[in-house]
């Protein structure tokens, strides 16, 4: 029978505490920047001619399609040599982390905007509003309805990714926890800290997810 | 005194030709209806009207708004168009309402977001026109909670809060439910009897006979007969719109 003993840890909160921040840090960031980069290709997908359209639809593939970890690598040992400049870790998880939310988050935009019936566009029209008009005021309110169930899941999925970031030596909440588990030889007790923390953070994301769909969906 | 002129509109979805150079001449104060089979193309004209379609060869003119269409004609940019349409409401078959605004907001986002009124000036003249269309009790109501007619009845509150020159009403009465038919057609009518000026594509046609002043019959794309409705619906000249109206009564 094995002795949990998780008053080894107690040297290391410290680090612990820190990887957690740098996990939430790399979340928020990469979510942020990731919907930006979603909401303006998401757009884009729906109205650019082809020639815009064709290109953005081969960079959302291409992210979508390959794993996040090769993604992660590439950028931090091919990009480099390939554009000659050096990249940190930091920056190349950051790169890789807000193109990969944002190829998801552009499917979601696009998919909510779409779903927004085209009598709405002719509704707004008919009134004399202006197309980035019906788009703020009328089509998007509509699509976000529409996309948060979605978004909310892309949103836990990329912080339990920003995991693979400690691949390439960034101190993250997992990172810490292989320092941790190298210094202690307590593997199991480091894990199951881990993995309570990751859900500590984000099971209350999912109670927030459900009140918010409630409310906006009153109307219906 | 015209509020509108069409000339020789002609309008084609891919090699289909589904207007081939419709013109309408509307006096202020008119209303005017077309009726035709589906796919006669009555629909479409209307929706020409306020360039929701765009025509690819004609004119239009409504009060001072002047378009024309064809090659070589630069085509009009997305303020011009917006301009246009302040001026004419239109009301669809499946009531376009905004479901994420109560109905209120629905009728003042025009005023308030398009002229630049003031809510709550916006606000006074929802109420007003709440009440004129009988719903001055589902300010507050969201669309969802409203059924076909009492929707209907907000989307021309909605149109009519522009205070547009020229109303257009796209089959109005036929996605509802037959109980709820008469509510609307009561709003329409007295709006015409005010003198608004109105282009209505209805099946309705003891309605349309009964206030317009003149009754259009469109036939594969062109305006085949328009007179009175007297003229139109009790003295069809063309045997095409003779058995139109005799396959209509059998079935109505």
């Amino acid at each position: 029978m094995y002795v949990w003993e998780f008053a080894a840890l107690k040297p290391y909160w410290g680090l612990i505490w820190q990887g957690l921040l740098v996990t939430v840090f790399y979340t928020v960031i990469t979510v942020a920047a990731g919907l930006v980069i979603g909401l303006i290709v998401g757009i884009l997908r729906t109205t650019a001619p082809r020639w815009i359209a064709v290109p953005l639809r081969l960079y959302i593939e291409i992210f979508r399609c390959t794993p996040l970890l090769v993604q992660l690598v590439w950028m931090y040992y091919a990009l480099p040599v390939l554009i000659g400049v050096d990249m940190s870790p930091a920056m190349a998880c950051f790169i890789a982390l807000s193109l990969y939310a944002g190829s998801f988050y552009a499917e979601i935009f696009r998919g909510g905007i779409e779903a927004v019936d085209v009598g709405q566009w002719e509704a707004g029209r008919a009134i004399g509003m202006r197309r980035g008009k019906i788009f703020r005021r009328i089509v998007l309110p509509q699509a976000t309805q529409v996309m948060i169930p979605s978004f909310i899941n892309q949103t836990i999925m990329q912080l339990k990714n920003t995991s693979l970031v400690s691949v390439v030596a960034v101190g993250d909440l997992l990172y810490q926890g292989s320092v941790i588990t190298a210094a202690s030889y307590r593997p199991l007790e480091v894990y199951t800290t881990i993995a309570v923390l990751y859900f500590v953070v984000l099971f209350p994301l999912t109670l927030v997810a459900d009140r918010v769909e409630l409310r906006l969906g009153a109307h219906r | 005194m015209s509020a509108l002129i069409a000339g020789n509109i002609h309008k084609a979805f891919g090699d289909h030709e589904v207007l081939k150079g419709v013109s309408l001449n509307v006096a202020r104060g008119e209303a005017v209806t077309l009726i035709g089979a589906s796919g006669s193309g009555k629909s479409t004209f209307l929706r020409c009207l306020n360039l929701l379609e765009m025509p690819q060869q004609g004119e239009l003119a409504i009060g001072p708004h002047k378009f024309a269409f064809g090659r070589g004609v630069r085509p009009a940019g997305d303020a011009q168009l917006a301009l246009l349409r302040r001026s004419v409401g239109m009301v669809f078959q499946h009531f376009n309402l905004f479901p994420h605004m109560s109905v209120l907001r629905n009728i003042t986002e025009g005023p308030v977001q398009v002229k630049g009124i003031a809510q709550s000036e916006a606000d006074a003249l929802g109420r007003d026109l709440l009440a004129k269309v009988g719903l001055a009790d589902k300010a507050d109501a969201f669309p969802s909670r409203l059924s076909g007619g009492q929707k209907q009845r907000v989307a021309i509150a909605r149109a009519l809060a522009m205070k547009p020159e020229v109303m257009l009403f796209d089959e109005p009465t036929s996605a509802l439910d037959p109980e709820l038919v008469g509510e609307v057609l009561a709003v329409i009518r007295s709006l015409a009897s005010e003198g608004m000026t109105m282009v209505l594509v209805t099946h309705e046609m003891a309605f349309a006979a009964d206030v317009s002043t003149r009754v259009g019959f469109m036939n594969d794309g062109v305006m085949a007969e328009i007179g009175t409705p007297e003229e139109t619906i009790r003295q069809p000249r063309s045997e095409r719109l003779k058995s139109f109206l005799s396959r209509f009564h059998e079935t109505h």
